[in-house]
């Protein structure tokens, strides 16, 4: 692997190309995360009892924040970062200078994590504004790191993907038959204590699951030493997954 | 002079299919340097190995005194690319265009304005400078990927078929700033399927056929060796002999039987 700080410019070159977007996203992003609180924190809230004490919005947006930036970094390193490589060949450009195929790759990955962090901070925006989550740096700074190692694993798995689709449609299999069950399974919308074993030992092999159990466990101020294993259920698989996201993009690229 | 590309016995192959078979040849400073051939003649997968894209099966491949392949990063820095395909970043202006590209080699900001500046100059896209990549013509395109391989004031410049798909106009543009780059000392390798653009520009010339060179010479020197003398005798439609001057197109022909443009 021969990955240099030039990643950094790979993340300038998309961030330069994103500025046009800025508004319209930030408006698509901000109405997310409300259209969710709203519907089913507040409606499907209305039918339920307390959450562990507290609200069902109040559980649901905490599970809500990095679950939300699980999604935003997978879809931009599948469909965005193929997008930029296939149809546009930025990386053909970018590959003809000192960055070599390491840093453009990882350059996508950080990029995809970027945006899964600020999509997950509008999330906790919108649920501070709403009064439903607290607000404190120590939370915030929690947050963030959580987020970034989230993004980071989910930008790298999706990018995996992306270095073998031979056309958009390839990304469907792995949305539908990987991304939507750790959405559904990994505690966001629903405790997983009254599941059935089975289900239990898969969420747990989920690392969204992890992330979930300590963004909630830092609302309500109850993060202990237990939760170093919840990290490590999280920063392994990155690792591993940034990794072969290198090997196999890179496989993909230099021919 | 000292060679800047020295290639030997090189070899690339796409699983199994041979696309450069064995070719050998030395680049001089400051020369300008052809690979004619039809498409799939192997051109651009030379060029790809050269500039460290893609990777050589075997042979010795040395740029710069840098083993290509190895010190790939410090053989890009010195190089200036235009490819064949356009790969302009159509998010962007013409001038951020430029801009990026020169961050891409830890260019200063300050110097490369400067340098920017005078590159749109060059090629003459002053005034579009703030156009996005999309309201441009082709062949604006095309000049906008001249001034980018210069922006790192590279030490080669590689252009891969800078001129094919433009109109007659277009490409007589592009070939009085290949031409000017020429003028002021630049090196440069230049692959095309004309030969008409070949005999404008380049000093010296290698014919490439299915993954092999096939001549090498300067291009009048190659006329002359293949038919003796500068003019050659054909035949019109109905038969009446009459004589004009060879071309690369007759080498060609008389080599491989076949038309460089097919
Ligand atoms: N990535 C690739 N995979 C498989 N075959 C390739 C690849 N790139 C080029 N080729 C083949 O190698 C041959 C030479 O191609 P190329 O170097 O592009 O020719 P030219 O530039 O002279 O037109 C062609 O037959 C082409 O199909
Ligand atoms: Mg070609």
């Amino acid at each position: 692997m021969n990955l240099s700080y030039r990643f950094y410019y790979v993340w300038r070159r998309n961030l330069a190309a994103y500025k046009r977007f800025v508004i319209p996203t930030l408006l698509i992003s901000l109405g997310e995360p409300f259209f969710y609180l709203i519907a089913m924190g507040i409606g499907l809230g209305a039918y339920m009892g307390l959450f562990g004490g507290q609200s069902y919005i109040h559980f649901l947006a905490s599970g809500l924040i990095v679950a939300s930036a699980m999604l935003t970094s997978t879809f931009e390193c599948l469909y965005d970062s193929y997008v930029r490589m296939v149809l546009e060949k930025i990386w053909d450009a970018l590959i003809a200078t000192p960055l070599l195929a390491e840093d453009i790759i990882a350059g996508d990955i950080v990029w995809g994590m970027f945006r899964g962090v600020i999509s997950g901070f509008l999330m906790y925006l919108v649920a501070a504004l709403l009064g439903v989550l607290p607000v404190s740096p120590s939370i915030v700074l929690t947050l963030f790191v959580l987020m970034v190692l989230i993004g980071i694993l989910f930008g790298s798995l999706a990018m995996i993907v992306t270095s073998f689709a031979p056309s958009f449609d390839f990304f469907n299999y792995y949305t539908e038959l990987v991304v939507s069950p750790i959405f559904f399974f990994s505690g966001v919308f629903f405790p997983l204590d009254k599941m059935p074993e089975w289900i239990k030992f898969i969420a747990n092999l989920f690392p969204l699951t992890h992330a979930v159990v300590i963004a909630r466990a830092t609302f309500d101020n109850q993060l202990n030493s237990g939760h170093w294993l919840n990290l490590l259920a999280i920063v392994a698989p990155m690792a591993v997954a940034f990794y072969l996201a290198l090997f196999f993009m890179k496989r993909r690229l230099i021919k | 002079m000292s060679s800047i590309v020295a290639a030997k016995d090189l070899v690339k192959k796409f699983n199994g299919f041979t696309a450069v078979d064995g070719i050998s040849f030395e680049i001089k400073e400051g020369e300008c340097f052809g690979f004619l051939g039809p498409n799939g003649a192997g051109k651009t997968t030379t060029i790809r190995m050269i500039h460290c894209v893609s990777p050589k099966n075997s042979g010795e491949l040395r740029v710069a005194g840098l083993d290509a392949g190895v010190d790939n990063r410090d053989i890009k820095r010195l190089l200036g690319v235009i490819p064949q395909e356009l790969n302009l970043d159509e998010d962007l202006t013409t001038y951020e265009n430029l801009v990026l590209y020169a961050g891409f080699f830890d260019i200063p900001r300050p110097e490369a304005r400067e340098r920017i500046m005078e590159l749109l100059e060059f090629v003459e896209l002053k005034a579009k400078m703030k156009n996005r990549i999309t309201q441009l013509s082709t062949g604006m395109k095309r000049r906008l990927q001249i001034a980018r391989a210069l922006v790192n004031q590279p030490k080669l410049i590689i252009a891969d078929e800078p001129t094919t798909g433009l109109d007659p106009q277009a490409r007589h543009l592009i070939w009085q700033r290949l031409r000017e780059l020429k003028k002021r000392g630049t090196t440069m390798v230049l692959t095309t399927q004309y030969m008409e653009e070949a005999e404008q520009l380049c000093d010296e010339i290698v014919i490439m056929h299915q993954g092999k060179i096939i001549r090498q010479g300067a291009p009048d020197q190659l006329i002359r060796e293949e038919f003796g003398a500068e003019m050659i005798e054909v035949k019109d439609a109905k038969e009446r002999v009459f004589r004009r001057p060879a071309t690369l197109e007759d080498v060609f022909l008389k080599l491989t039987g076949r038309h460089l443009i097919e």
